[in-house]
């Protein structure tokens, strides 16, 4: 029977010509690639291939709410990291078995196994390799050893000249180093393993490169970009997506990463491998195989390898002709020899924040990088912590039924007025209620509902209070220490504060000088002093972030001119937090001057002449008549902006990054991380939430009385 | 030596000439009252006092000292505006301390003269309300209950009784000349009321147009006013003018003749000016003309006649005029002021009758 079906199967999908979708993120010339391929796709088997790019940072969100209703894509196009995932949440077929080994490269069919299954069909590989400038250098070191040798000639810090530039703070440019030191990624339990020699002699490797003048400061993907292009580094690690932002006419080439001279091992990149995906919900099983299949060899390899640019997974598109005489690919090729698939477990994604948080620290001098494996295994402790014990909903559920019951007793009881028209005003009503529901109440019950499970790899366990106790408890770290909650609060307040008074002070003096009689042109200061309110804040930002760039920034090169020695803002909290402020101040001022301009115009000239007159100084004619006068109009104003302040994640998360190791980071922004960038521990980060709001709660209750008492 | 000395003092506001050259000497101890229309400076040449202005040219002196660039707060006045300008963040009894606590008098003294100025001011009931809370009569008397806190060598008042009822405008006139009696204190006090002027006082000062017309007692610029202008701003209803020549011991105009003064010197267009109240409808007279108004004051009251030789109010004290009567008018003791044609000069003024 199964047969007879099977075999119908197969009948209906040679028979007829079915109508594929095609999900993918590509853009330019890969996009290009997958249009001819899928074009030739039709040409040979008839069904037709609907093609739909998604925007990168919906893709994943986009597959897997669609995917498991039935309005998916037949096939899609996505990273291997996600494979597990995929798996787990049933949005893969299963596939035929194991791929052939003949056929693909071996890393990119380990890279699609999951438990013994392959899943999907292996497209491209993504690596990191070295490229070099032929003009700087004449050939690409094979060893750490000659590299070490030439670099003195490539570098001169004081010009910002460098033999190697890379994002150094980022892991997956540090993992090739930390494997060529054969540091384990994971102990024999399959846990994150940090504490190794290797890990040491990897950081200790980058902070030489850094302290030598080998390699730039606080690099940054642009920064890297526009050092290589200027010829003012002489090598970059990057992967193949680095070809197309190297400028015209500058001559380099790509070599595989160098051998560790220490270990004798080479430096192993992380291998990404996309691949063609079926829907476990496809209709369309047979044809969506084809398709998947025909991109990933054949035809459908060299139009990706010729339009696309991309590194072909499948081992003959090396032998054709006009791939075998592409060194960008062959070169490429060469480095994916040494490349490890990115580990698609669920550990592998716990790594990156204890290493980020390592590599900064040790880059920035904060930690030595023989305690930098330490730092790591303290942060990865924290940050996985272990899940509270499952408790019964039960009394929960009760309280909660209790409360509601008493609630409505209560609403009962109090004396109703007549409400004459009701049915009218329901519908009056009704359009706002059902905004405020949908945008508030409905997120607000579900964080709050949220709070008070935990989370672990898509399933949510009941634990009551525990991760209030656990954030309140600073459970696992000190409280003096960035995770813990109430350092957290203190920094928040502390930033909420210095600000606000920055704001007010700022604003009020700038109004006080816009409103002299004497100054000229006032108008055009008046607008001009606007316009940092009218940038969007995230671009202030990332503006600010460069100002205070160690080595580039103008900050720094006031300070040379000056003859002060340059600071390395995000190193210390102190300047850290300095720097976070003085770009919030610039954010924040132009609303406290504007409300002050209106407040100060508001008072009559007269009062001044009679207190001038009465014997006051300009100063108590400040302090008696402007402040107090200026108070009822700025006080809603410092209300409004300390609430702002106190959630002005943007900042924080563009300026300092929380560095130095999360110190300066806000509650907003821990929680956040604690949602997304710390083993999406969704309920704990719900708890932070849920306390953010009763901290600001407290707050409008003191307010309220702050307001009550002057209108008193 | 003059209290205040105001030397050619002249000021413009952009191409406006407000203040045109003010000579004025105010003695120490003398409430002088500064009249003039609506818009004549006066407030301008008050703050220009006070200091709130500085003069384009001319100088102040007080007490011979020339404090054209002594700051406001250093000339020691005190200055109740037309505005009010009371500090609405401040009670009624915060505004009344304001000055003195900035000087960090003892509290006990500065409780004492709030209350001598609040029960003074009948402003005791309302001591903790804001400004807000208060009629614009209350409000001024906050005003001026300030000043009287402070007790400065100087007040300056701008207008500070035209916002009250007529009662409490009358009681509080009086209040001002007991206090400037009591203190003894110089006081330029600006008014636009002819009324507040003749009976508070020492001396007034009649400005118009930015310039000073003329300054003396008050009766005396009722009784001998320097030009028409002061003739007529002075006394209510303002002063009868009427053209008029000089023919021999004749003066005569449209539809009248008089008996010239023996005092006025020979000469040709005169105008001249006789006071409401010396003019009486009666059966005979030397004006005659057709009533045409009627403002009763009860029996008696002014009656207002379109004669030959110009509009003339005169009093009536019968109570059977009716508008459209054909009267006559009788002058009273030979009251009649002679100013030149243009009206820029008096050329005589009557002997006061007893
Ligand atoms: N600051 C000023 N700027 C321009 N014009 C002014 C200013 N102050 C007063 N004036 C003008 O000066 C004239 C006299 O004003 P003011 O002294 O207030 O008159 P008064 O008090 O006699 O009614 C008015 O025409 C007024 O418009
Ligand atoms: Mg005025």
């Amino acid at each position: 029977m199964k047969a007879c079906l099977a075999l119908a199967c197969v009948f209906a999908a040679t028979a007829q010509a079915d109508e594929l979708t095609l999900w993918h993120a590509y853009r330019g010339g890969e996009e290009q690639a997958l249009e001819q391929a899928t074009k030739a796709f039709t040409a040979q088997t008839g069904h037709t291939v609907t093609l739909l790019a998604v925007p990168y940072d919906a893709f994943s969100a986009k597959l897997s709410s669609a995917i498991p209703h039935g309005a998916g894509p037949d096939v899609f196009i996505f990273a291997h990291e996600r494979v597990r995932q995929f798996v787990r949440l049933d949005m893969l077929a299963t596939s035929t078995g194991k791929l052939d080994p003949s056929v693909y490269l071996p890393a990119a069919i380990d890279a699609l196994e999951v438990d013994g299954q392959s899943y999907g069909y292996p497209l491209s590989l993504k690596c990191l390799a070295l490229y070099v400038n032929d003009a700087l250098v004449t050939k690409a070191p094979d060893t750490t050893a000659e590299f070490l040798a030439m670099a003195p000639r490539l570098s001169a810090a004081d010009r910002n000249q460098f033999a190697l530039a890379y994002e150094a703070g980022d892991f997956y440019y540090h993992a090739p180093i930390l494997l060529g030191f054969q540091a384990p990624l994971f102990d024999a339990q399959g846990k994150a393993s940090f504490d190794s020699p290797g890990m040491t002699h990897s950081l200790q490797f980058v902070r030489g490169l850094q302290d030598k003048g080998f390699m730039p400061q606080e690099s940054s993907s642009a920064l890297v970009k526009s050092l290589f292009n200027d010829g003012q580094a002489a090598m970059v690690i990057s992967g193949p997506w680095f070809a197309g932002e190297i400028a015209e006419g500058l001559r380099y080439s790509v070599h595989p990463l160098p051998v560790v001279s220490e270990t004798q091992e080479p430096m192993h990149p992380f291998l990404g491998v996309e691949a063609a995906f079926v829907s476990a919900r496809s209709t369309k099983a047979a044809a969506a195989n084809a398709l998947a299949e025909f991109l990933a060899r054949g035809e459908g390899a060299r139009l990706r390898v010729t339009v696309g640019r991309q590194i072909p997974a499948e081992t003959a598109a090396y032998e054709r002709p006009e791939v075998a005489q592409d060194t960008f690919i062959q070169s490429f090729h060469r480095a994916a020899a040494n490349a490890r698939p990115t580990p698609n477990t669920l550990e592998m994604a716990r790594l990156w924040e204890p290493m980020k948080l390592t590599l900064r620290a040790v880059l920035q001098g904060t930690a030595a990088a023989e305690d930098g494996g330490a730092v790591a295994a303290r942060r990865y402790r924290a940050l996985n912590r272990e899940a509270p014990p499952e408790t019964s909903p039960v009394p929960w559920l009760l309280a909660l039924g209790a409360a509601v019951v008493g609630f409505v007793l209560w609403q009962s009881r109090k004396k109703k007025e007549k409400a004459p028209d009701l049915k009218k005003a329901i519908v009056w009503v009704a359009p706002a209620a059902v905004g405020v529901l949908v945008l508030v109440l409905i997120p607000f019950v579900v964080g709050l509902s949220l709070s008070v499970f935990h989370h672990d790899a898509g399933h949510y366990t009941f634990v009551g209070s525990a991760n209030f106790t656990d954030i309140l408890t600073s459970k696992g770290y000190r409280v003096t220490e960035p995770l813990s909650f109430w350092f957290t609060l203190a920094v928040t307040v502390l930033w909420t504060a210095v600000n606000v008074f920055l704001h007010v002070a700022v604003g009020l003096a700038l109004a006080l000088a816009l409103k002299s009689p004497l100054l000229k042109l006032r108008g055009l200061f008046r607008v001009l002093l606007i316009v940092p309110w009218a940038v969007p804040n995230y671009i202030t930002a990332l503006m600010w972030k460069g100002l205070f760039h160690r080595q580039f920034g103008a900050i720094n090169g006031l300070l040379h001119l000056l003859g002060v020695e340059p600071v390395s803002w995000f190193t210390h909290f102190s300047t850290s937090f300095a720097a976070n402020v003085c770009t919030n101040t610039w954010l924040g001022f132009p609303f406290m001057m504007v409300v002050a301009l209106g407040a100060l115009q508001a008072i009559p000239q007269d009062l001044y002449e009679a207190a001038e007159v009465d014997g006051a100084s300009k100063w108590t004619q400040f302090t008696r008549i402007t402040l107090p006068l200026l108070k009822p109009a700025m006080l809603p104003a410092v209300v409004l902006g300390t609430v702002w302040t106190f959630n002005m994640f943007n900042v924080i998360y563009l300026v300092s990054g929380g560095d130095p190791g999360g110190a300066t980071d806000i509650l907003v922004s821990e929680a956040f991380r604690w949602a997304f960038q710390r083993n999406e521990q969704y309920g704990f980060a719900a708890a932070y939430s849920v306390l953010i709001f009763v901290v600001l709660l407290g707050w409008s209750a003191i307010t309220k009385r702050l307001g009550a008492e002057k209108t008193a | 030596m003059p209290a205040v000395e105001l030397k050619a003092i002249r000021k413009s506001f952009g191409d406006n000439a407000i203040v045109k050259g003010v000579d004025l000497a105010v003695n120490a101890g003398e409430f002088l009252v500064m009249v003039g229309p609506s818009g004549c400076g006066k407030t301008t040449l008050l703050r220009l006092v006070a200091g709130l202005e500085q003069a384009d040219s001319g100088d102040i002196f007080f007490h011979g000292n020339k404090v054209n660039d002594v700051p406001p707060r250093d000339r020691d006045v005190g200055m109740v505006f037309q505005s009010y300008a009371l500090y609405p963040h401040l009670s009624v009894r915060e505004n009344l301390a304001f000055g003195v606590t900035l000087r960090k008098m003892p509290k006990a003294e500065v409780d004492q003269r709030v209350a001598e100025a609040s029960r003074m001011l009948e402003l005791d009931a309302l001591l903790d309300r804001k400004p807000k809370a208060l009629s614009g009569g209350q409000r001024q008397r906050v005003a001026i209950g300030r000043v009287l806190v402070r007790r400065p060598s100087l007040f300056l008042f701008d207008e500070p009784l035209s916002n009250l009822d007529t009662a409490l405008r009358v009681q509080m006139r009086g209040e001002l000349a007991r206090l400037h009696q009591q203190l003894g204190v110089t006081m330029i006090y600006v008014t636009h009321d002819q009324v507040e002027a003749m009976t508070l006082a020492t001396r007034v000062a009649v400005f118009n147009q930015g310039v000073l017309q003329q300054l003396g007692p008050p009766l005396e610029l009722y009784h001998r006013p320097a030009n028409t202008f002061v003739a007529t701003f002075l006394g209510s209803p303002s002063m009868n003018l009427l053209p008029a020549r000089r023919e021999g011991a004749q003066l005569s105009g449209d539809g009248f003749t008089l008996r010239a003064p023996a005092s006025l010197a020979d000469g040709g267009e005169v105008q001249v000016g006789l006071r409401p109240e010396d003019l009486r409808l009666a059966s005979s007279g030397p004006l005659s003309g057709t009533v045409v108004a009627l403002e009763r004051l009860g029996f008696d009251g002014f009656a207002f006649l379109k004669t030959a030789a110009g509009p003339v109010t005169a009093r009536f004290e019968n109570a059977s005029v009716q508008v459209g009567d054909q009267v006559k008018v009788e002058l009273l003791g030979e009251q009649v002021h002679v100013f030149s044609r243009d009206g820029a000069k008096a050329l005589c003024h009557p002997e006061p009758k007893a």
